[in-house]
C-alpha cells in the first residue's frame, strides 16, 4: 500500500512536469498577453510529428529534434500573431473572431496531419523508452523522467528571460497598459509578437516530450486542451510559478485517482479541485 | 509657446482647457490638427509633430500622465526597470535606480510590493521615479496633485523640484493647484478654451495678473 501510494506520487510528479512543458505556452499566451491561444495542442502535435519525421528518417534524438524545430515554430508564431493582431486585434475584436481563429487553425493543423501521416499512432524510438531508475522502491520510467527534465529546463529558462531581461519584463506588463508601454518607448505590439513565437516554440520541446511519452495520433491534442487552460487558470494568470505548481499538483492528482479509484475518474478529481480552488482563490494559486 | 532649456513651466488652467491635449500632443499620443512641435535636445534640434510616442520617448522626453499609468500587477522595481527600457537609459539603470531610491526612501521600502496595492501618494512618487528611469532631459508632467493630500501635494512639489535640479531637466507641468505650482515655476501659461490667455514671465507676474485672479482664483 505505502509503495503504491509512493509510486503514484512519483508518476504524478514526473506526469505534472511534462503538464507543465504542455501549458508553459499557453502561460504565456493566454496568461500574460490574453490571447486565447484554442490551437495550442494542435502545434504540440505539429511538433509531435516534426520530431517523428526527424528521429524516423534521419534517426535524430527526440530531444534534440525539437530543439532543432525550435526556430521554426518561433517563425510560425510570429507569423500567426502577425495575422491575429491586423486581422483581429488591432480592430479591438479579438474576443470572439479570435477564439474562432484559433479553433480554425486547430481544425486545419489536425487534418493536415491527417492527410499527411493518416491516422496511425505514431512512435519515436531513443535509448531511454523502455529502461527505468529505482529510487527505493520508487520507479522512475526513464521516457517520463526525461520529458520531466526537459520541461524543468524549459520552464526555468523562461522564468529567468522573463524576470531578468528588458524583453521579458514588458511582456509581464504588456497586457496591463498599452499606453503606458509606450511612454516607456516599448512597442507593445513588438512585445506581444516575440511573447506569442516564443509560446509556439514551446510547442516543438513539447512534442517532443509527448511522443517521448506516448505514441501520437492527429486529433490526440484535444484531450489536452481542457486540461491545459486548467493548469494555466489553477496556477493563476501570467506566474510561471503558479503553472508549475498547479501541473504537479493535477499531476499527482490524477495519479493518485487513476491508481486507487480508476483511470476514469481522473479528469473529474483535478477539475473538482480546480473549481473548488477559483471559489477559495480567485486569482489561482500564485495570481498576482 | 516655449518652454527654454532648464526652466520650470507650469500649464495653468481648470478643467476642460486643453492642458492634456497639449501634453498628448507633444508625446504623440495625438495629431496637432495645425502647427508645429520642435524640441532642441543636447544641441540636435528634433520635429515631434509627426514622430510616434516611442519615438519621442527615445529623444529624451518623458511624461508623467494623467492618473500615473502604472503597471498595477507588477512590482514597484519591476514598473521602475521598465522605466529604463531605451538604449541611453539602459546604460544608467543603476545609478538612476539609485538615485530614485535616495529621493523616494519610501519606494526603496515598498520594491517588492505591487504597484497596484500603493497609496495614491505612493503612487505618485513611482510614477515620477518611473520617468525618471528613462533618464530624459525634458519632462513633462501632468497635473501631479490629482487625488493627493494638501500635505502629499506640497511634498511632491517639491520633489518635482528637487528632481529637476539635480538632473539638470526642463520641466513642463500641467498643474490646477495655483500656489502650489508657481512655487517651483520659473513662469507659466494660462490656457483658456485651448488658447494661451496669458504668458507670465515670472512667478510675481502670474500672481499678480487679473484674469488669473479673476477668472481661476475667484478673488
Amino acid at each position: 500500500m505505502f509503495g503504491l501510494l509512493v509510486n503514484a506520487i512519483v508518476a504524478g510528479l514526473l506526469l505534472g512536469g511534462f503538464y507543465a512543458a504542455v501549458s508553459v505556452g499557453l502561460a504565456l499566451s493566454f496568461g500574460m498577453l490574453d490571447i486565447a491561444n484554442l490551437a495550442h495542442p494542435a502545434f504540440i502535435i505539429l511538433g509531435s510529428f516534426i520530431v517523428y519525421t526527424l528521429n524516423i528518417d534521419f534517426g535524430v534524438d527526440p530531444v534534440v529534434a525539437g530543439v532543432l524545430a525550435l526556430p521554426f515554430f518561433y517563425v510560425l508564431g510570429s507569423a500567426i500573431y502577425q495575422i491575429y493582431y491586423y486581422s483581429f486585434e488591432r480592430r479591438g475584436e479579438e474576443a470572439l473572431r479570435g477564439l474562432a481563429f484559433f479553433f480554425g487553425i486547430l481544425f486545419i493543423t489536425e487534418v493536415a496531419l491527417i492527410l499527411i501521416f493518416g491516422v496511425d499512432y505514431r512512435f519515436v524510438t531513443a535509448p531511454y523508452i523502455g529502461p527505468s531508475l529505482y529510487i527505493g522502491n520508487a520507479e522512475l520510467p526513464l521516457r517520463m523522467l526525461v520529458p520531466f527534465m526537459v520541461s524543468i529546463v524549459m520552464v526555468g529558462l523562461l522564468q529567468l528571460f522573463l524576470s531578468k531581461t528588458f524583453i521579458g519584463r514588458a511582456i509581464l506588463a504588456v497586457s496591463q497598459d498599452d499606453l503606458a508601454l509606450k511612454l516607456m518607448s516599448i512597442r507593445p505590439q513588438r512585445i506581444k509578437n516575440i511573447a506569442f513565437a516564443i509560446s509556439i516554440a514551446t510547442a516543438s520541446l513539447a512534442g517532443a516530450c509527448l511522443i517521448i511519452i506516448q505514441p501520437v495520433e492527429p486529433s490526440i491534442g484535444r484531450d489536452y486542451i481542457g486540461r491545459v487552460f486548467a493548469i494555466v487558470v489553477l496556477g493563476g494568470m501570467g506566474s510561471f510559478p503558479g503553472m508549475l505548481t498547479a501541473a504537479m499538483l493535477i499531476g499527482v492528482m490524477e495519479s493518485l485517482t487513476a491508481t486507487f479509484y480508476g483511470p476514469s475518474w481522473s479528469p473529474a478529481v483535478a477539475f473538482g479541485f480546480l473549481l473548488l480552488t477559483l471559489a477559495i482563490r480567485p486569482a489561482g494559486l500564485m495570481g498576482r | 509657446m516655449e518652454v527654454r532649456a532648464g526652466e520650470t513651466v507650469a500649464l495653468l488652467g481648470t478643467n476642460g482647457n486643453g492642458k492634456s491635449t497639449l501634453m498628448k500632443c507633444i508625446m504623440g499620443m495625438l495629431r496637432p490638427q495645425s502647427g508645429r512641435i520642435v524640441a532642441t535636445i543636447e544641441g540636435e534640434t528634433h520635429d515631434l509633430t509627426h514622430l510616434t510616442t516611442e519615438e519621442i520617448v527615445d529623444r529624451g522626453v518623458a511624461l508623467v500622465p494623467e492618473g500615473r499609468r502604472l503597471f498595477p500587477k507588477l512590482t514597484v522595481e519591476e514598473n521602475l526597470f521598465l522605466g529604463a527600457f531605451r538604449s541611453t537609459a539602459r546604460a544608467a539603470l543603476q545609478r538612476n535606480l539609485d538615485y530614485c531610491y535616495e529621493i523616494f526612501p519610501r519606494l526603496r521600502e515598498r520594491r517588492s510590493q505591487l504597484a497596484g496595492s500603493m497609496s495614491g501618494g505612493e503612487q505618485q512618487m513611482l510614477a515620477l521615479a518611473r520617468a525618471l528611469m528613462s533618464a530624459p532631459k525634458i519632462l513633462l508632467i501632468d497635473e501631479p496633485s490629482v487625488g493627493l493630500a494638501p500635505v502629499l501635494v506640497q511634498r511632491t512639489i517639491d520633489k518635482i523640484r528637487e528632481m529637476k535640479e539635480q538632473n539638470q531637466l526642463t520641466v513642463l507641468m500641467a498643474e490646477q493647484n495655483f500656489t502650489q505650482a508657481i512655487r517651483i515655476a520659473d513662469c507659466g501659461y494660462v490656457i483658456v478654451h485651448g488658447k494661451i490667455a496669458f504668458d507670465g514671465k515670472s512667478p510675481e507676474e502670474l500672481n499678480n495678473n487679473e484674469l488669473i485672479r479673476k477668472f481661476y482664483l475667484g478673488l
